[in-house]
């Protein structure tokens, strides 16, 4: 399937796409915040002031999406958690009016489901609409899905995307389970820092996924995943997964990897890089936008930036001269879901 | 390709197995009542569906004393499933094979442990052991690792049919060569955060709910975990099943975020979308197993549905009226409730309801009913955001 447009709001400067042209903003500290677009023409401003983050960062991403299509056959999203900052606040009401009367706007919202709601109701559309859950393997789940739909002849072209947010109902609480730095650290060191734990951040990536196209960005050839592998299970996994795709290692030319700095996992990323593709180029993007179930996302969207023949100036972690026809893109989420999609020019 | 049924487990408020389940309908028993569990203001004054056993009795009977970090959503996932799979006897290497997809649903996962949640979202605590626990996936993880399952995984969250679309994506991952079974389903347990939700939304009845009848007050909150296992023609031939799964269908109602639209867009559309897929006219169906919450909403937008799309209603009824809302799990619920009728060839009535909607329950099934035949029956379920899902089950 090709990837005909995308969007993204992250803690970089990808709305305007400035962050392509070298405009990196540096984060400290655990909290990776997105920059958020100026939404007003964008979203009605009495809708805008109820949104919680999460919906009005998918909106951004995806409604200028859809009104960019003639038709819309389906909206597939991933997302670990929805609406996390309604979620508490919605909690935060049972306990401190003790079961009382209270409103339901933040019980709806929290809901995960509430963004692709949403972006139907916004756009009048009544075809196939999902979210998929699944932690961190929502966003292949939604690939996955959406070969699917593209298999049955049932759409021509989808809405998907991601969206995660920081609340502080996901950071407490990955906070007290070991997940972030306790040191500081700045997204310029983070891969570097050979410590515990990672920092976390946000966003929503969108993309227009479509059946057959002449002009794209890039195409997405398969997605696969698994839970609790093995190092050899999942070395076996990438290399099946080009054979079925009727591809060796070679033809492979860079990765893009979800390095977050965790000295705990990144062993995987460079375990499968060192024995499969020692001679690739990588890439990382975990190190400018934060860690966060659904990040693959956005690994996808350097990855169809990268296949797109556009010029851009992000660094690889390492060089290769080989040019960039095929990527393959891989994540795990705490060493326990791994995903991997397979790119091309 | 075929895809059949060949098992299920469940536990509801009307049985802590399917043979239970299926006893408590022919015998038009509802599990609806005050809620003996549920820690809340609310659990005396509301009618709930609640599962007859406390956690720790059922965490005892899956021998699970020992395992950390469990909730009561989980623990009615780990028993449903492994009633599925014995049902279908799967071998252990066919449910860890790459082959075999886990698809499940919830909508409140792990916050069913409202207070506890309060507290590790608010550092109140040091940190409980239900840290990794409050996720939808949650309990989809746990069963995929203790089971060792190496296949897809997924866990959906459509709000109140996440189920219908595990199912969906099993049959169509199925379809297309992607896995030869699928283990579909979902788990759903009452939280107060949920009570709190739908108290706010004013459609939590204070009686035992009535689906489609006139003086209709709102939904009763319920719980339950329900599994069935889809397999292949090719990997089954030789094993008894219950049916096929034949078609289904998913839209958005474009309407509201907790009310359905006025002329029933969505509820049309994923009906006759199952129906197109199953490559079925809609008087081939013998029985709808409706969604029917018993909100003024939902059910008189339903029925506008099924005259939308049929001529001739077929009869229906809401199996909601015996275990309540099941919100995440209620799909998959109420899919095995519509295989004992497709294999038993009885109708479950709809409880409660003495005033049916005039002009739109000509068809609604009223006392139980043996020997009707049937061979086709659709099941239906819509959402908070919209999402609608209808699906088509067969005798195989």
């Amino acid at each position: 399937m090709y990837i005909t447009s995308l969007k993204a709001i992250s803690p970089q400067s990808t709305y305007d796409e400035s962050f392509f042209s070298g405009n990196i903003t540096v984060h400290s500290g655990n909290k990776y915040k997105a920059l958020e677009p100026n939404y007003t023409g964008l979203i009605n401003p009495n809708l805008l002031r109820r949104m919680g983050k999460s919906i009005r960062m998918g909106i951004g991403a995806g409604f200028q999406l859809i009104q960019g299509e003639e038709n819309i056959d389906g909206i597939i999203l991933g997302s670990s958690e929805g609406g996390l900052e309604d979620c508490i606040k919605f909690l935060n009401q049972i306990v401190t009016y003790n079961e009382g009367t209270l409103t339901p706007t933040n019980f709806v919202q929290s809901t995960p489901n509430a963004l692709a709601g949403n972006l139907a109701l916004m756009s009048q559309n009544t075809c196939y609409n999902i979210t998929h859950v699944h932690k961190g393997q929502a966003f292949e789940n939604s690939l996955l899905d959406a070969f699917l739909l593209f298999g049955e002849g049932k759409a021509k072209t989808i809405l998907l995307g991601n969206v995660e947010e920081i609340s502080d109902y996901n950071f407490n609480i990955e906070t007290s389970a070991g997940q972030f730095k306790v040191e500081e650290t700045t997204s310029e060191n983070l891969l570097s820092s050979s410590t515990k734990g990672t920092v976390c951040g946000e966003g929503s990536t969108m993309f227009i996924l479509k059946a057959n196209a002449t002009e794209y960005f890039a195409k997405i050839l398969d997605v696969d995943q698994i839970s609790y592998p093995t190092e050899n299970e999942i070395q076996s996994l990438i290399r099946k997964f080009l054979e079925k795709n009727n591809l060796t290692p070679n033809d492979i030319d860079a990765l893009v990897l979800g390095y977050n700095g965790d000295s705990r996992t990144d062993f995987w990323y460079t375990n499968v890089a060192n024995t499969i593709f020692p001679q690739q180029a990588i890439y990382s993007y975990k190190n400018y936008v934060g860690e966060y179930p659904t990040a693959i996302a956005f690994g996808t969207y350097l990855a169809a930036y990268l296949l797109s023949g556009k010029s851009i100036s992000i660094l690889p972690l390492k060089h290769s001269s080989k040019p960039i026809k095929r990527i393959l893109v891989y994540n795990h989420s705490n060493g326990i879901q791994h995903g991997v999609i397979l790119m091309s020019a | 390709m075929n895809i059949y049924i060949t098992g299920f487990g469940c536990v509801s408020p009307i049985g802590l197995n399917a043979d239970e389940n299926r006893k408590s309908l022919q015998a038009s028993e509802d599990g609806l009542g005050k809620s003996v569990y549920l820690q809340s203001r609310y659990a005396s004054l509301k009618n709930f569906g609640e599962v007859k056993a406390d956690t720790e009795t059922l965490r005892k009977e899956l021998k699970f004393e020992n395992l950390q970090g469990l909730t009561r959503t989980d623990i009615l996932a780990f028993k449903a499933f492994k009633e599925a799979i014995e049902n279908a006897h799967l071998l252990a290497e066919e449910i860890s094979s790459r082959d075999t997809a886990f698809i499940s649903a919830s909508t409140v996962g792990g916050m069913c442990l409202t207070d506890e949640l309060y507290n590790d979202a608010n550092f109140l605590s040091s940190g409980s052991e239900y840290i990794r626990s409050y996720n939808c996936a949650a309990h989809t993880l746990q069963i995929a690792m203790f089971y060792g399952m190496k296949g897809f995984t997924n866990t959906i969250n459509t709000a109140c049919s996440s189920s219908s679309n595990a199912i969906m994506m099993g049959m169509r991952l199925i379809r297309q060569g992607r896995a030869k079974r699928a283990i579909v389903g979902g788990a759903e347990s009452i939280a107060k955060y949920t009570v709190n939700g739908f108290n706010s939304l004013q459609i939590l009845s204070n009686s035992k709910c009535k689906p489609f009848d006139e003086t209709r007050d709102g939904l009763n909150l319920g719980e339950a975990a329900a599994y069935l296992v889809l397999e292949a023609e090719d990997v089954c031939m030789n094993k008894p099943n219950y049916g096929r799964i034949i078609g289904a269908g998913n839209s958005n109602d474009a309407f509201h975020a907790s009310s359905l639209s006025d002329n029933a867009v969505g509820v049309t559309k994923c009906m006759e979308l199952a129906l197109e897929d199953a490559n079925i006219k809609p008087e081939s169906i013998d029985y709808i197993n409706a969604h029917g919450t018993a909100t003024p909403n939902n059910d008189l937008i339903e029925a506008i549905g099924f005259k939308n799309v049929f001529s001739k209603v077929p009869p229906f009824s809401s199996t909601k009226s015996y275990t309540g809302h099941t919100l995440g799990a209620s799909g998959a619920l109420e899919a095995i409730f519509c295989l004992f009728s497709l294999n038993h060839n009885e109708l479950y009535p709809n409880l409660q309801t003495t005033n049916p909607i005039p002009g739109y329950c000509d068809s609604i099934v009223k006392q139980f009913t043996r020997n009707v035949e049937m061979n086709y029956i659709m099941s239906n379920a819509y959402g908070f955001g919209g999402n609608c899902t209808s699906l088509i089950f067969a005798k195989s």
